[in-house]
């Protein structure tokens, strides 16, 4: 029965509304969301991920905003005594004397904000001959801690998995790893997995979803065989992963919680990766994420609550992945279509195309 | 309410240049900052641009990690001026038992606590302060991995002694919080051995016992069914010698036998919804092991599972279906 478009309906995904979001968003946010402030950069990239995904870069930006986005991206590239990067904004930047041109200890790159950067020009079709290759790869060692993990800033406290996975993506793309020691990095992710199957953000911690996807994500971007799971290891985090996508057909992140959009994608990415992307259900997936989208654009954590950009680009990227067996008979099944996606980068596959060919270091 | 007096009017700031934030014609996602955060924010990119670490220094960062916690510079810079001033750690702590309650998602406030503690260096009041933050919200990700961080950090056994106790109480408020079974698993197999937990034996029955209880309580228990795993594999003790204890959750309730106090085997309580889709699983998990004849019985297990206890994961069970046949031709 489930995988036969017979008897499914689904409403419309309200693609112009959402880009409608998306966009007003990055014309600005409220002085509410002023927490936002040291993490515009990945804020761009949910939003024009999002117009990425569905196909409307061109259609709703002008060639003007796209070059003075990536001008405003590049003014966020810094370099300084721990290598090059991207700021996450200018929240610690005053005026762009000359003299200033690299960084305090205040004032300096972020790891997760320069993934987000990179695959935020990879989406304006940026050429990358600005980039610092080998300053990143400096940086990215700065980053790099004793166990394996990476820290959000060089010589920082703050430290949790995903800049582990930013690492390594980045690494991916420039397609050089010896900014990271690999080895390192996989034994700490092996020490973040719990009984249950799934990662914790740190070692000992509760397995999420989140968390999982960036383990199952680093481990296979990762250029060395050894450390890899073993099949029973596969089989228990699939067995895991597979029991969160509850009976609404939405995923939550951790054992006995309640379905959240973003886990879609951040469990689904998972059992994709493992090969194991047939066991999600689209049919309610996709009748989940129909019911979160907020009535005035946008796409929700979950029915009935406002839209974001995150749990938007999310979404969209959930369904980009596990498209829904919608008849092509319906008038609705337009609006349901999606370009592949990349679940490792997590970009378009067009867009993750582009970023590996700019920005690889040339030998 | 009326605003603070801004920075730039208060005389005693007149030392100070602040410092406008950078912005190109075309910014992406620009917010629009209050008046007041635009203020304090210039006047902080001011201060550090001079290095300044002072008392005043405490009172702005306070200032702007109140309106925006995530400002993880102010963080850094309001902890470096802690320590160059040696101010009274015990007081900021104070403070951030007000700050967390507020802000108990944003992971700054739990960073900064962290640092605190690695000079204060006294962990057991922050149990009594983890467990208030928990009456708030029991699943909190960032305080439950303070905690797991606390107790493994400290690793006192004074500190450990309790902690059993505390998660129970958790446990009882609600059977199915996943992060106390987490933290029950961390405490008892993964942080060493403690003081009066040497007879791993002892142990291990202590906790079967503890779990099949709670099974037998609410059988619709993900939490706790992934415990029981967890003691397992954990225990090298093989899915088998569960049969027994199964069996009767795979049924419906008409078809229980007498009821016997076994406290090796406590079966479902009186009002359980059974069978329960967890056991059937469970069930199908040790034929399966068992291979050959067995695996028959798991395929129609998995079958009931798809077609009527689970049909949410339907296509999992046809997968389970497909590996076992799989197992049985190799």
């Amino acid at each position: 029965m489930s995988g036969t478009s017979e008897n499914f309906y689904l409403p419309s995904l309200a693609r112009a509304a959402h880009a409608g979001h998306v966009k007003r968003c990055l014309s600005g946010l409220p002085d509410s969301q002023v927490d936002l402030d040291s993490g515009r950069m990945a804020i761009a990239f949910y939003c024009l991920g999002s117009l990425d995904l569905l196909k409307m870069v061109q259609e709703r930006t002008s060639e003007t905003d796209r070059e003075s986005w990536r001008e405003w991206i590049w003014e966020q590239q810094t370099s300084g005594i721990h290598g090059s990067g991207f700021r996450p904004s200018p929240f610690m930047t005053g005026s762009m004397s000359v003299e200033e041109t690299r960084y305090t200890d205040y004032d300096t790159p972020h790891i997760i904000m320069t993934y987000t950067a990179l695959l935020t020009l990879a989406i304006l079709r940026d050429d990358f001959s600005r980039l610092d290759k080998k300053g990143i790869l400096s940086f990215l060692k700065a980053c790099q801690r004793e166990d394996g993990s990476f820290s959000t800033v060089p010589g920082g406290g703050e430290t949790d998995l995903r800049t582990l996975y930013c690492a390594f993506v980045i690494s991916h793309l420039l397609d050089d790893w010896s900014g990271v020691s690999v080895e390192r990095a996989l034994s700490f992710i092996a020490s973040c997995r719990s009984y249950e199957g799934g990662y914790g953000q740190f070692t000992h911690c509760e397995a999420n979803g989140g968390t999982t996807y960036i383990a199952m994500a680093a481990i296979h971007l990762a250029p060395v065989t050894s450390n890899s799971l073993t099949p029973s290891e596969i089989r228990k985090t699939i067995e895991w992963a597979a029991h969160k996508q509850l009976q609404s057909g939405g995923f939550c992140g951790r054992t006995n919680k309640l379905a959240d959009a973003c886990y879609c994608f951040w469990i689904g990415a998972s059992l994709k990766i493992l090969g194991a992307g047939d066991l999600v259900d689209s049919r309610s997936l996709a009748s989940f994420l129909a019911s979160c989208q907020f009535k005035f654009g946008g796409i929700a954590k979950a029915p009935g609550e406002h839209s974001d950009p995150y749990h938007t680009y999310l979404s969209l990227a959930a369904l980009s992945m596990f498209p829904p067996p919608i008849s092509a008979n319906d008038a609705n099944s337009s609006s349901w279509a999606f370009d592949a996606l990349d679940p490792l980068i997590n970009a378009r596959e067009e867009t993750a195309k582009w970023a590996r060919t700019h920005i690889a270091i040339r030998r | 309410m009326t605003e603070p007096t801004r920075y730039a009017d208060r005389p005693e700031w007149s030392d100070v240049a602040p410092i406008e934030q950078y912005e190109n014609t075309n910014p992406l996602a620009p917010i629009f900052y209050t008046n007041e955060y635009k203020d304090a924010t210039n006047y902080f990119r001011g201060i550090v641009k001079i290095g300044e670490k002072s008392e005043r220094v405490l009172e702005l960062t306070e200032h702007i990690i109140r309106l925006n916690p995530a400002h993880y510079t102010a963080w850094q810079y309001r902890y470096e001026t802690l320590i160059a001033i040696d101010s009274d750690l015990g007081k900021e702590l104070k403070l951030m038992d007000e700050l967390a309650i507020t802000h108990l998602k944003t992971y700054q406030v739990w960073h900064h606590r962290r640092l605190l503690m690695l000079k204060i260096r006294k962990p057991f009041p922050e149990l009594e302060f983890i467990a208030r933050t928990f009456k708030v919200d029991a699943k909190n990700y960032h305080t439950w991995s303070y905690r797991q961080w606390l107790l493994a950090y400290f690793n006192d056994d004074e500190l450990w002694g309790a902690e059993l106790d505390f998660v129970e109480d958790l446990l009882y408020a609600d059977i199915r919080n996943n992060s106390a079974w987490h933290h029950r698993f961390f405490t008892v197999f993964q942080s060493g051995v403690h003081e009066g937990e040497e007879d791993r034996e002892r142990v291990l029955k202590r906790e079967m016992i503890y779990v099949k209880q709670s099974i037998s309580l609410v059988p619709n228990n993900a939490s706790a069914w992934n415990y029981l795993r967890g003691i397992l594999e954990q225990s090298s003790t093989p899915y088998s010698k569960m049969i027994t204890f199964v069996e009767p959750y795979t049924l419906s309730m008409d078809e229980q036998t007498a009821d016997l106090v076994d406290l090796d085997n406590p079966p479902p309580s009186k009002g359980a919804h059974l069978p329960c889709a967890l056991a059937i699983e469970f069930l199908a998990d040790i034929y399966e092991v068992q291979g050959g004849e067995s695996m028959l019985k798991a395929t129609e297990l998995w079958k009931s599972l798809g077609n009527e206890h689970d049909v949410a994961r339907k296509k999992y069970w046809e997968y389970r279906i497909r590996e076992g046949l799989r197992a049985l031709q190799a």
